[in-house]
């Protein structure tokens, strides 16, 4: 069994898989770090992600479409994630229900709707999912081409927002918006900053990029839709974010720590090693707590973390 | 005075009530999209719930381990402490009294209150585990109680596939059957009600004390915010494993309840998803124990009647989940919504049971 273990091929199929695998957990975490950012933790974004997956797929199944589908996901996910902006910032709510209470509404509804649209079926609809796209001579490198260079496109697109995230919270005033409102709200609100508007906005980004996470499941991992499909993926993206200081290049490590469990678990699964695969199965989620356990003692919460913003109190 | 207690519970339940037929509106507008009747719906549901003896039977028999799950809940929530994991406290207190029930041979009267205590014990430590997590390292109780869930599920699967597998049940993820003498007695044996109905309503006359007593009040206390429970001189750290213990304490003897009075064996769905659904009804229940136990059976009705109203009709059962979320989002909303509104005395009245959630602490 070791010598399966031992071989180059299974390496680069374990590597080239923690890419693809971190990717839907590195959207989550992006967008996670805009609202986090602005003060507020959303929990929901599990629920966004259910929402984005099965939009994904229903729009990709009739329009044939992958593109419409994606972006449907993500415009879907924004106007899901509006109820999270209206219950913290509005309603000045508390987050940890409300995102409890959305990802409950938002695994309903994920699946009310495919079983709406599609009934009880023996066989479940399948659309054909993005193919992988080899990047002309880097992927033919020997090693490194097949670990980076063969993916599907949101693969790439979930790496280079990075970049573009990066970029909007360090080199815009949009970012530096974002950074005060959930530092110091009063401050901002001082300067003439709409705390409320920046943290709805925040918010419909972390949407945006919570449907594009989901729709990568349907759409790019598999090619059809599951009930049980996001399984704690939106709330290990959350838990990224924490572990990741808030900082896109950090959330990419973070992610792809839990890419390579998933992966690993996944392949060594596949060869049959004497583990139980329970254990290989739970990889992920103790690496999500020891992750946590390691970084939360000293991290800097932005000040106004939770925390609704009135001009009334003081 | 006792008069004027019944009043109160009564008005305190209109906003509940409004907010369920809130929730059961919009719900009967998604039922229209999926194009079936919702009066239609509704009323296989409530057949479902209340059709005949069984189904009355099965109604209670789910309210019972609902209700314990959520006063668990309550506990946590009380103290600002957002014990999510309530399955995997159950799971693992479903663990430990099983364990011990298909291991040692005593006497009924001996098991029973021994392997309550077991569950209690292991829903309590896998609880206090996330307690002492955040006590500790400062990691949000919301991510590792979660966390643990998966964990707990698939101890669990390992177990049932492998070393506690009934030898001879063909194959089937299960454990053997405890003996007979173990089983909490049932009240006929036409229907599944059984007598951990009484250890439910214990739970709920112990839980109205509890909030009287002194240790209770802290945790009320702590829930102030940490200021105010540092006024009050209280080790914040041991008071919040403390109360992570009793949280998942309850959920563990919910799953005790099932194994003994229902089951009497242990399986991989034993769990069934009754921890999201205890979030729920604590918050529907405005964490007191008498609410809780009434919104326990409103939701078994959506539950039990729910698998009805799939079978009958074509609305599929995440209606149900549907319904739930949207009962948290009215009943977290609801304060702020009246106040809007300019019923000021109805929010009044809401702000007595919604201290504890309608404003937001922080909870990092």
């Amino acid at each position: 069994m070791l010598n399966n273990i031992l071989t180059a091929g299974f390496f680069i199929s374990v590597l080239a898989a923690t890419i693809r695998l971190a990717t839907p957990i590195l959207l989550g975490a992006l967008g996670g770090i805009y609202s986090q950012r602005a003060g507020i933790l959303n929990l929901g974004m599990e629920g966004t992600m259910c929402i984005g997956a099965v939009i994904a797929f229903i729009v990709a199944f009739f329009s044939h479409s992958l593109i419409l589908g994606v972006l449907a996901a993500m415009i879907c996910g924004m106007i899901f994630t509006l109820i999270m902006a209206w219950l913290s910032v509005t309603m000045k709510s508390n987050q940890v229900i409300a995102g409890t209470a959305l990802t409950i509404l938002g695994t309903g509804f994920a699946a009310f709707l495919y079983r709406t649209v599609f009934g009880v079926l023996s066989l479940p609809p399948q659309i054909t999912s993005f193919g992988e796209l080899h990047i002309p001579i880097l992927s033919s490198i020997p090693i490194i081409g097949p670990i980076f260079f063969q993916h599907n496109v949101l693969v790439y697109l979930a790496y280079f927002l990075i970049i573009i995230t990066w970029i909007v919270l360090e080199k815009t005033i949009f970012g530096l918006n974002i950074k005060v409102v959930g530092e110091h709200p009063r401050a901002a609100d001082s300067k003439g900053i709409n705390v409320a508007k920046i943290r709805y906005a925040s918010l419909m980004i972390e949407g945006l990029y919570g449907g594009l996470a989901g729709a990568f499941m349907t759409t790019a991992y598999l090619n059809s839709f599951l009930d049980t499909m996001i399984s704690g993926r939106g709330f290990i993206a959350v838990a990224v974010v924490v572990f990741a200081r808030w900082q896109p290049v950090k959330a990419m490590w973070g992610a792809l720590i839990f890419g390579f469990a998933s992966a690993l678990q996944i392949r060594l699964q596949a060869i049959g090693t004497n583990i139980p695969n329970q254990f290989l199965l739970m990889l992920p989620y103790i690496l999500t707590v020891i992750a946590l356990i390691s970084v939360s003692k000293n991290a800097q919460f932005p000040s106004a973390y939770t925390k609704p913003y009135s001009r009334m109190e003081r | 005075m006792m008069v004027l207690k019944i009043k109160n519970l009564l008005i305190n339940l209109i906003p509940s009530l409004i907010t369920i037929f809130i929730a059961l509106f919009i719900g009967a507008i998604l039922i229209i999209f999926s194009g079936n009747n919702p009066i239609e719906a509704y009323a296989y549901m409530i057949r479902g719930a209340f059709g005949s003896k069984q189904n009355i039977s099965e109604t209670m028999v789910k309210t019972i381990p609902l209700t314990m799950m959520a006063l668990g809940t309550s506990i946590a929530f009380k103290n600002q402490l957002w014990n999510i994991g309530g399955d995997g406290q159950f799971i693992i207190g479903a663990l430990f009294s099983t364990s011990i029930g298909l291991s040692l041979n005593l006497p009924s009267w001996i098991m029973l209150p021994l392997s309550l205590i077991a569950a209690f014990l292991g829903g309590g430590l896998w609880s206090a585990l996330a307690g002492w997590l955040k006590a500790k390292f400062n990691a949000n109780e919301v991510i590792t109680t979660l966390m643990l869930n998966y964990i707990a599920s698939f101890i669990l699967a390992y177990l049932v596939y492998g070393p506690m597998m009934d030898p001879n049940g063909f194959g089937f993820p299960q454990t053997p059957l405890l003996k007979d003498s173990y089983h909490l007695g049932l009240f006929s044996q036409e229907t599944r009600i059984h007598m951990g109905i009484f250890v439910a309503i214990a739970l709920i006359i112990i839980m109205i004390f509890f909030w009287k007593s002194k240790l209770g009040y802290k945790i009320e206390l702590m829930g102030q915010g940490e200021q105010v429970a540092r006024y009050a001189g209280i080790n914040a750290k041991k008071m919040m494993i403390l109360t992570m213990m009793l949280s998942g304490g309850l959920a563990g003897v919910a799953g005790w309840n099932e194994v003994y009075g229902l089951h009497y064996r242990l399986m991989t769905d034993i769990a069934s998803g009754y921890g999201s659904m205890a979030i729920v009804i604590a918050l529907l229940g405005n964490l007191n124990p008498i609410g809780i136990a009434i919104s326990s059976f409103f939701f078994s009705i959506l539950l039990v009647g729910g698998n009805t109203m799939q079978r009958m009709t074509t609305i599929p059962y995440s209606i149900v989940n549907i319904i739930q979320g949207l009962v948290v989002i009215f009943v977290i909303t609801r304060a702020t919504l009246f106040k809007n509104i300019g019923m000021t005395k109805l929010k009044k009245l809401m702000n007595i049971g919604n201290k504890n959630m309608g404003e937001t602490k922080d909870v990092k």
